[in-house]
């Protein structure tokens, strides 16, 4: 190959380093109107009255938008398949307040300034009700965060709104209890993750316009450009055919994009009123008022025989999805489906639990997508259970775990909001991953721990799994359009939100039609001009989207073979990416063919369109060592070294894979020891800001040190699975495990602060 | 409105100050922080301003026989990059904020904000900085530990600018800076210790500890310290329990979003130990 799994530059760095227009600001009407929202002081309250009477009278004041000015037509935020697994739980505006942060009113203005003295001149008054703050008491709550009567579920997700439950969900494989009952070693551990904030460095923003057909046009940071339209329409009640959705460049999503969050109020100005208008969030309406991740409590039991053979696993589940039931059900079920499967020996294994309504900032999509949470509880009960057996964590591992050619009965029963797929796993390097992740990381000499002094060195491991796209669901199109001169438009509604895929899938396209980068020019994302596809998330852009413009390069091979064997009178035509060569020797270059085809004879438009849509989703694996040296004195962690070692398929574009697999693992982390949310006692998150909310910078990451192993995917793209999300998922475990093994300190609360561990330290010292 | 003046010269200032009320801002980290606002920027300042930046009276490091006189506007990373600068106080920029912060933050300014976590603190309180005040009516030293008076407090009158900080030329035999953060770099103190120690003929002749960030402003107290002069290293040592005992009594944090209490006093203490036990 040439082009995949080649050092291959990616297409818009140089641009985007000169400083070029890119992103969704940049492209914004100069004369665009600001909207700006005034957002609820309080977690819970019902808006009685609103005197904007003083505001309006401002110059450059445009309007007051009120709950009053809008249909109550109930959507979902959550960017995902149709119809949405997510309930129908907001409005664009509503009488009720749900969490500090939630969008009271917006005022539209000419600029910044005068839609903040608007905001201070308008007087609301609120009739405070109490709000729900601790997720394990939602759960028939006096309090009912949402007792409107038109919400509702698009299909049967257990939502019980009168109890604040948006979703639940039960499965099991076997008996558990009786398995339990049967084994020689069990342990029940509980664990709790925090509501970790994504922090891309582009806000949320969005800006529209009406065209001079009429239309509406909307430029959006979002990872789902189709979902947004769709949802606008129906949120709006504005055809979809009058609707365009724009996503130019964006700065990270990370999830956080995979919604609704100004769209649909910067979209209702300019369609009532003609004039370009655009909300750009501040950092603290990122932090309060999008998404975070789901914060959750996990009890795992696990039981096992004495020769450390894993018989039953039983995870019950409670899920914090805040005001709002954004992605509930869905990243629910992936803390079982893209979890449990790794230890697929098991005879029986139960997965349950509810998805609640609490008055916090909504939780949504995030990298990991409910694996991350799941792998830490499922990989430190794991290591629990391997002291408790008086196993080596890495033996237990390699006797238990999901091995290449085999499957677990997980796959079909538990998919995304519905039914699995069942799959074997034709590619499953675990071993490898493991095996060479303890000689990178040093592992036999280093584990568990050792003593020097002030400081203890010791190291932990975890593996992980994710998914490739979700099958039957996800669906990614390509259109491949020939030029004169010989070059190609790739077309694709595949969103690069900065990891990179137009690079990816342009590199597709040009090694199946055996021709340089320079000669692809793509283009993603713009409901009018390109294909549907799903957007960027499930990890499934590689595999899935990839997959289409693979099919879609074989089908303009095929159509230009078609035009050479016409143009060369000849059945038997070769084609070396350049030249096409008759069996008499005779050739014509694409360079001529293309200009002929155009401009002289016959002419015509070659233009290929081709879909893709999983029927499996091959999980990437991997196993992540860390190698900490924690301070006995103020129990800080210093990160030395963090092993990755991966099997995500072929990488397509080696520097971007490893790219993905460095960010995984520093976000992990993030969530594992730096990421602390911490809320007011009335519900305020006081982290709100970058001051007060601390992700790891370069220096907190000494080294990554991060491999790929062989691997082919047969149903990928030239081989790749995906590897988005991958590098998250095992840093959590990792740490814990490795602080265990520092310490003999079991921390179940994320994040692993200094606190914590030296705190842990006292408590173990006084006992 | 509010006035915003970027004076000519030091005089300038002095004239202006002793006629209204004004507030500094030199290297603006802080004030740039605690004013900002989006919808008027770059910023929204509620008390009339004068800008220091500028002021070239302000500026210089400079030593004699016994003193280091650094003027208030020189940043963080100038104040680093001098050869004249004890290492004590480099240790301690080093571990400051980002590089970006630092060349921008001044000496004067971190004394002026007077912040329970004002890093470079801990060092100036140590080497029982002097800091000196200038007005119409003339010149007024005061010892650093004076002039802050509580949090965010200090004994400067409206009609005084702070210009210098004079710190004795001191070598100790060993010292140790420790900042504990809730990362490497570029964040705000839970809480830091520094000691420094000289030892002659195996017994104590200068010993300081100061804390930050562990009560209203630096701790440090002399009379503790002075009670170990004289003894020997390993009588110092021995009395290492009985040396905590004595501090905790002033190691009074609070819980806040950075850290908690119990975790401060805890580490504050444990650093001290550690610096002992390592002699």
């Amino acid at each position: 190959m040439k082009v995949v799994n080649n050092l291959t530059h990616s297409v818009d760095g140089l641009g985007i380093l000169k400083g070029r227009a890119a992103y969704t600001d940049d492209l914004a009407d100069k004369n665009s109107l600001i909207v700006k929202v005034l957002r609820s002081p309080h977690a819970y309250a019902k808006i009685v009255k609103i005197d904007s009477e003083e505001a309006l009278k401002l110059p450059g004041i445009e309007m007051v938008l009120t709950h009053k000015d809008f249909s109550r037509v109930p959507f979902t935020r959550a960017g995902q398949g149709y119809p949405e697994p997510s309930p129908h739980d907001k409005f664009v505006l509503d009488e009720y307040v749900r969490y500090v942060g939630d969008e009271v009113l917006a005022v539209v203005g000419s600029d910044l300034a005068v839609c903040e003295e608007a905001l201070a001149l308008i007087k609301v008054e609120y009739e405070l009700l109490e709000p729900v703050l601790d997720f394990e008491k939602a759960i028939d709550h006096k309090s009912i965060i949402h007792p409107e009567p038109e919400a509702h579920e698009m299909f049967p997700i257990g939502f019980e709104p009168l109890r604040n439950i948006a979703a639940s969900y039960h499965m099991h494989v076997g008996d558990v209890e009786k398995t339990l009952s049967e084994c020689d070693v069990v342990i029940e551990e509980t664990f709790f993750t925090q509501a970790q904030a994504h922090v891309m460095l582009e806000p949320h923003t969005v800006n529209a316009r009406m065209d001079y057909q009429e239309r509406l046009v909307i430029y959006n940071s979002t990872q789902t450009p189709y979902h947004m339209r769709r949802i606008i329409s129906q949120g709006l009640n504005i055809p979809l055919s009058k609707i365009r959705v724009i996503k130019p460049r964006v700065g990270g999503g990370f999830g956080g994009k995979q919604g609704i969050h100004g769209e649909m109020l910067v979209a209702y100005v300019t369609y009532k009123t003609g004039k370009a208008a655009k909300m750009v969030y501040t950092r603290k309406e990122v932090f309060e008022s999008s998404y975070t991740r789901h914060p959750m409590k996990m009890k795992v039991t696990l039981g096992a025989d004495k020769s450390g053979v894993l018989k039953a696993i039983d995870f019950h589940c409670l899920s914090d999805t805040g005001a709002y039931g954004e992605h509930a059900l869905t990243v629910f079920m992936v803390v079982g489906s893209k979890v449990l499967p790794l230890y697929n020996k098991v005879d029986s294994v139960r997965f349950y639990g509810d998805v609640v309504y609490t008055n916090h900032t909504p939780a949504g999509a995030y990298r990991g997508y409910g694996a991350i949470q799941g792998n830490f509880a499922l990989e430190s009960a794991v290591d629990m259970l391997c002291v408790k057996l008086g196993m080596n964590p890495i033996e237990f591992r390699q006797l238990n775990m999901m091995k290449e050619t085999e499957t677990s009965p997980i796959f079909e029963i538990m998919g995304e909001g519905t039914a699995g797929t069942a799959m074997i796993m034709e590619t499953c390097k675990l071993e490898e991953c493991v095996e060479k992740g303890m000689k990178l990381i040093d592992w036999n000499d280093k584990y568990p721990s050792k003593d020097m002094g002030n400081k203890i060195k010791s190291v932990g491991m975890a593996i992980a799994m994710q998914g490739s796209g979700i099958p039957y669901i996800d669906m990614g199109s390509a259109t491949i359009k020939l030029n004169d001169d010989g070059f190609y438009n790739l077309l694709v509604g595949a969103t690069d939100i900065g990891q990179g895929s137009d690079t990816v899938l342009a590199q597709i396209a040009a090694e199946v039609l055996m021709t340089t980068m320079d000669k692809i020019v793509i283009y993603s994302s713009d409901t009018d001009l390109t294909p549907f596809d799903c957007g960027a998330y499930a990890s499934s852009t590689t595999y899935v989207s990839g997959n289409a413009v693979f099919k879609a390069a074989n089908d303009m091979l095929e159509a230009i073979l078609v035009e050479a064997r016409r143009i060369l009178k000849s059945k038997e035509v070769e084609f070396d990416g350049v030249l096409f060569t008759n069996e008499l020797g005779e050739t014509i270059s694409l360079i001529d063919l293309s200009n002929e085809i155009t401009y002289s004879e016959d002419q015509k438009q070659l233009s290929v369109t081709s879909s893709y849509v999983g029927h499996k989703s091959p999980p990437p694996f991997m196993a992540g060592f860390i190698e900490i040296d924690i301070d006995k004195e103020t129990g800080e962690v210093d990160i030395v070294n963090y092993v990755s070692v991966v099997d995500c398929g072929t990488t397509i574009n080696p520097k971007l894979a490893e790219g993905q697999v460095d960010g995984g693992i520093v976000q992990g982390l993030g969530m594992a020891m730096f990421e602390n949310v911490q809320y007011s006692k009335k519900g305020a998150l006081i982290s709100n800001s970058l001051m007060t909310y601390k992700i790891p910078t370069r220096v907190d990451i000494n080294n990554l040190t991060t491999v790929f192993v062989d691997s082919y995917e047969e149903s990928g793209p030239f081989g790749a699975k995906s590897v988005g999300e991958i590098g998250i998922d095992t840093p959590p475990a990792a740490l814990a495990n490795a602080v265990y093994n520092a310490l003999g300190i079991r921390i179940k609360t994320l994040p692993i602060t200094a606190e914590k561990i030296l705190l842990a330290i006292k408590a173990k010292e006084r006992n | 409105m509010v006035k915003q003046i970027l004076p000519k010269n030091l005089s300038e200032v002095l004239e202006l100050i002793s006629k209204e009320k004004y507030r500094f801002c030199a290297g603006g980290t802080d004030m740039l922080i605690q004013n900002h606002n989006l919808k008027t920027l770059p910023i929204d300042f509620k008390d009339n301003i004068i800008y220091t930046f500028n002021l070239e009276e302000l500026k210089g490091i400079t030593e004699d026989e016994d003193f280091i006189t650094i003027g208030a506007s020189e940043s963080l990373e100038s104040i680093l990059e001098n050869k004249i600068t004890p290492q004590i106080l480099k240790d301690t920029i080093l571990q400051m904020a980002s590089p970006a912060i630092r060349h921008s933050g001044t000496i004067g300014g971190n004394i002026g904000n007077a912040s329970p976590a004002g890093d470079l603190l801990v060092p100036l309180y140590l080497l029982n900085a002097i800091v000196q005040l200038q007005s119409l009516k003339g010149i007024r030293s005061v010892l650093l530990s004076d002039f802050i008076t509580h949090v965010r407090r200090i004994d400067l009158r409206d009609d005084e600018i702070i210009t210098k900080i004079i710190i004795s030329k001191i070598n100790f035999d060993k010292h140790q800076f420790v900042k504990v953060g809730p990362r490497l770099s570029d964040a705000i103190s839970k809480l830091s210790f520094l000691g420094a120690v000289s030892f002659h003929e195996d017994k104590v002749i200068d010993l300081r500890f100061s804390f930050g960030a562990v009560n209203i402003t630096v701790v440090r107290r002399p009379e503790i310290e002075a009670q170990y002069i004289y003894k020997t290293k390993e009588e110092l040592k021995n009395s290492v329990d009985e040396l905590l005992e004595k501090y905790s009594e002033y190691i009074r944090p609070i819980d806040d979003q950075r850290s908690n209490k119990e975790y401060r006093k805890t580490v504050a203490l444990n650093l001290l130990r550690n610096f002992i036990e390592e002699l």
